[in-house]
């Protein structure tokens, strides 16, 4: 436990509030998939892992730094996505019986299945990027001592969301993507294909996890079972929220990462999920959807 | 003679969305009574707080000499009020006589004895062919007529049907009301949400009709439909069917 | 008809005694101690996968918390032999019905969330103990349970010489597991259970209390979960969180009946011995550069059939057999 003053406070609440941020960013992806097609995306923890896999080659082999390689990341998770929707998902949907059971497994399925891939050519070995333009670096704001690498990817987070909202409400595919989530028959009569809509939102998706990844490789270390950690968290980030709500994901990662923050300053650092697993089932609790939960 | 079923001055609000106001009906034991009325009336609201999905907001209702407004759908069903769905709910994994089976079991835990009853049930609704067929092979009709045999099976005295006859071919609409006699012959009581006029006219000893959430006229099927208040209901309401 | 349906109940019970005495005379054929236990896993693993298919496979309530009630059972009694010297029969006992307990309080507001809160809902509350128990001094942390064995005692249930009587005692569990499925199959519970599954809302108004039913489910399958687990301890002698109320217990409980048939009699036993065998074959067979295989190949095969076979590989079976009867 540390000493608490008012500095050490405010401090881990604002390192809170940028993780937080981040969780936000890998939850969002997991909220876009579940609100489009009611699917949830068991494998969303594993799509991190490979992209900070990805990140980590990127660097290891071509010395590219993370911040450059961010943009690639996301765009080679967001057809990887795509993919996934095209190979296995879109058949998960067809079931008629044991409906649930079958979408929660076969992304389970495929989880394992990327761990294992991951363990067999990766070795378990934690692996971590030693030198980059933001690791290790701090700067002082306000008097606050914040990580720089967190620091942007919050502020990456944020730019992520802004866009998202634009997306989704400005655009016409965005458009497609709300008629879509509203009526998945009915958009056929209007001309738009609903596997290409869904093959997207799963890209879309996976590229905003891409994202997180990339920066997150800045400062974590990168392992095969990683992708697990965090994927309970985005999980319980998202049903905080409100399955299906973006703004709900966005909120939620906040709350969690500072929940997060509190709990560590109370309670033995092993124990600093806790706090957020206590939230999760309080706030399911009281209400059954999420805080801004619609379905 | 007292009622079997009573609703005393039911309403239900949604918000600020008035479903049902100030309703209050009653049901002889063994008739057959005809709940209609145009869109958006409120028939399926009634239905509902009837068959116990939701408490009324306002409003008590009387089953058998026992207010059971308070009491949630299983309850009522132990009661005796049985109630089919508008939209079908099989239980599709399970087969045809299965179904009936977890409707029996209210009645009875010996298995034999469910079983033999979830039998009879389904000879009685003309499904005794298709017993060992999944559910969910069923074509529309016989979805239907397993809605109504899993009710029954549950021996109630009084039997909510929900649209049971819409979207029937005229030939099926005819077995589906021989059915719903049989049923009455057997000493159930009848009430039935429809929107098919010329079907459930003849059927009726008694109409309801609702508008607006409120009820408009009630009295023999030949003279509702001659009353000028339920023609302009009706009028009103650009999808009536009939009339 | 009824006549028929009594038939094929009493046939699965003649299979299910024959496959017992079979698989009790295997021992006698079998002395490698290392193909020894993986078929005491396996049947462990029957055990747990039926138990759990009774809550989340008959009733439709998917956990993937189950190792909380796995761990509970190995900690007690673990926890009453070594603190208080208890013998392990009745920890066993006391295990079973602490899990039970807990589930039913678990339930109450657990069964009020659907869908996808439910299932991270029971993935939180295992995680969670994990994380306390990790931290709890008195049962050890994170450095667990030590059990003392002293040489061999069927009062002390531990053996030393020979796996034989743990061979037994886990068949002996499987074939309970099975019987409690088979018994409340063709039961008020087992029929509202499926109806709970199917359709609660329908369920509701043919006089079932869904919440009533799912309680139900819950203690039986937290009950024998917790005994499978109990048994686990004195297995292995030596048990801390990780290894008994992790995550990856929860999902090897799930995957064997996922792969067999959910919601089925057979389903869960056959995915067993198909599955752990495989799982420890590829392990060990393709060695220290293999890690990560027998994940890839069990993984694969659990999207395989979620995918192509969701009834599972029982479905597989019986088709053959009603195609042969008609």
């Amino acid at each position: 436990m540390h000493i608490m003053t008012a500095e050490t406070i405010i401090q881990s609440l604002a390192s809170g509030l940028l993780m937080g941020l981040l969780y936000g960013l890998i939850a969002v992806g997991l909220a876009l998939i579940f609100g489009l097609m009611d699917v949830v995306n068991f494998a969303h923890g594993e799509f991190l892992m490979i992209a900070m896999y990805a990140t980590f080659f990127l660097f290891a082999f071509f010395a590219v730094d993370p911040l450059l390689s961010a943009p690639l990341v996301a765009a080679a998770l967001f057809v990887f996505g795509a993919v996934v929707y095209l190979l296995v998902v879109r058949f998960a949907m067809r079931a008629k019986a044991n409906a649930g059971m079958v979408q929660i497994f076969s992304t389970f399925g495929l989880a394992i299945v990327m761990r294992g891939l991951a363990q067999f050519f990766f070795t378990p070995d934690y692996r971590s990027i030693t030198h980059s333009w933001l690791g290790g670096k701090t700067v002082s704001i306000a008097g606050i001592f914040l990580p720089v690498p967190q620091l942007f990817g919050a502020l990456v987070a944020i730019a992520a969301f802004g866009a998202l909202w634009f997306f989704i409400n400005r655009t016409d595919f965005g458009r497609a993507l709300e008629a879509t989530r509203e009526d998945a028959g009915a958009v056929a009569l209007v001309g738009i294909d609903k596997n290409r809509v869904f093959a997207l939102g799963w890209g879309l998706g996976a590229a905003l996890v891409g994202l997180a990844g990339a920066i997150m490789a800045i400062f974590f270390y990168i392992y095969p079972d990683v992708g697990a950690s965090f994927a309970l968290i985005a999980y319980v980030t998202v049903a905080l929220g409100g399955f299906g709500s973006v703004f709900g994901a966005f909120a939620g990662g906040l709350l969690v990462g500072l929940v997060e923050a509190t709990t560590a300053l109370i309670l033995p650092p092993s124990l600093k999920s806790v706090g957020i697993y206590a939230v999760y089932l309080l706030v399911v609790f009281i209400r059954p959807r999420g805080l801004f939960g619609s379905l | 003679m007292t009622a079997l079923l009573e609703t005393r001055g039911v309403w239900q609000r949604f918000g600020g969305l008035i479903a049902n106001s100030d309703v209050s009906i009653s049901v002889q034991a063994g008739e057959i009574v005809g709940l209609i009325g145009p869109n958006g009336a409120g028939k399926s609201t009634l239905f509902n707080l009837i068959a116990g999905v939701l408490p009324p907001t306002e409003g008590s209702i009387i089953f058998d000499d026992e207010n059971v407004t308070r009491l949630p759908a299983a309850e009522r069903c132990q009661r005796g009020i049985a109630r089919t769905f508008q939209v079908v709910k099989s239980f599709e994994t399970m087969t045809v006589i299965d179904n009936v089976i977890v409707g029996a079991l209210i009645r009875t835990t010996v298995m034999r004895e469910a079983r033999r009853k979830a039998h009879e049930v389904l000879d009685f609704c003309g499904l005794a062919a298709r017993a060992d067929v999944p559910a969910s092979q069923l074509i529309p009709s016989e979805k239907r007529r397993l809605e109504v045999a899993r009710a029954l099976a549950t021996e109630p005295k009084l039997l909510l049907l929900d649209e049971v006859l819409t979207g029937l071919t005229p030939i099926e609409a005819q077995r589906g009301v021989e059915l719903v006699r049989k049923v009455r012959a057997t000493g159930v009581t009848v009430l039935m949400v429809e929107h098919v006029m010329e079907i459930v006219m003849p059927l009726v000893d008694r109409a309801i009709v609702l508008d607006l959430g409120k009820v408009l006229v009630e009295g023999k099927p030949a003279d509702v439909v001659r009353d000028p208040k339920v023609i302009a209901a009706y009028l009103g309401d650009r999808h009536a069917v009939g009339a | 008809m009824d006549t028929a349906f009594a038939e094929r109940r009493r046939r699965n019970l003649i299979v299910a005694a024959c496959l017992a005495a079979i698989a009790a005379l295997v021992p006698l054929f079998v002395k490698d101690v290392y193909v020894q236990n993986i078929m005491v896993l396996s049947l462990m693993y029957a055990a747990l996968s039926q138990s759990w298919n009774i809550l989340s496979g008959y009733c439709g309530q998917i956990s993937l918390g189950h190792a909380l009630y796995f761990g509970l059972g190995a900690y007690t009694t673990a926890l009453l032999f070594t603190k208080f010297g208890v013998l392990p029969w009745f920890g066993m006992l006391g295990g079973g019905l602490i899990s039970a307990a807990i589930a039913l309080a678990l339930g109450y507001p657990c069964f009020r969330l659907r869908g996808h809160y439910f299932v991270i809902a029971t993935i939180v509350i295992a995680e969670t103990a994990l994380l306390l128990f990790q931290n709890w001094e008195w049962a050890g942390a994170a450095l667990g349970i030590d059990i003392p064995v002293r040489g061999d005692s069927w009062l002390k249930f531990q053996f030393t010489r020979s796996k034989l009587p743990y061979f037994y005692f886990a068949l002996v569990l499987a074939c309970i597991a099975w019987f409690v499925t088979w018994w409340l199959e063709d039961s008020k519970w087992g029929y509202w259970w499926r109806a709970v599954k199917d359709n609660p809302d329908a369920a509701e108004s043919l006089g079932v209390v869904v919440f009533n039913s799912k309680m139900g489910a819950a203690a039986v399958s937290a009950f024998l979960t917790a005994v499978g687990g109990s048994f686990y301890a004195q297995f292995v002698s030596y048990i801390d969180p990780e290894s008994v109320m992790g995550f990856q217990f929860s999902l090897l409980m799930a995957l064997p009946a996922v792969l067999g048939g959910i919601g089925t009699l057979w389903g869960p036993m056959l995915g067993a011995v198909i599955l752990i065998p495989l799982t420890e074959l590829t392990r060990s067979f393709i060695g220290g550069s293999g890690r990560g295989v027998d994940l890839i190949v069990y993984g694969a095969l659990i999207v395989l059939i979620s995918l192509a076979r969701p009834q599972g590989l029982v479905g597989m079976f019986s088709r053959h057999r009603k195609a042969a009867t008609r």
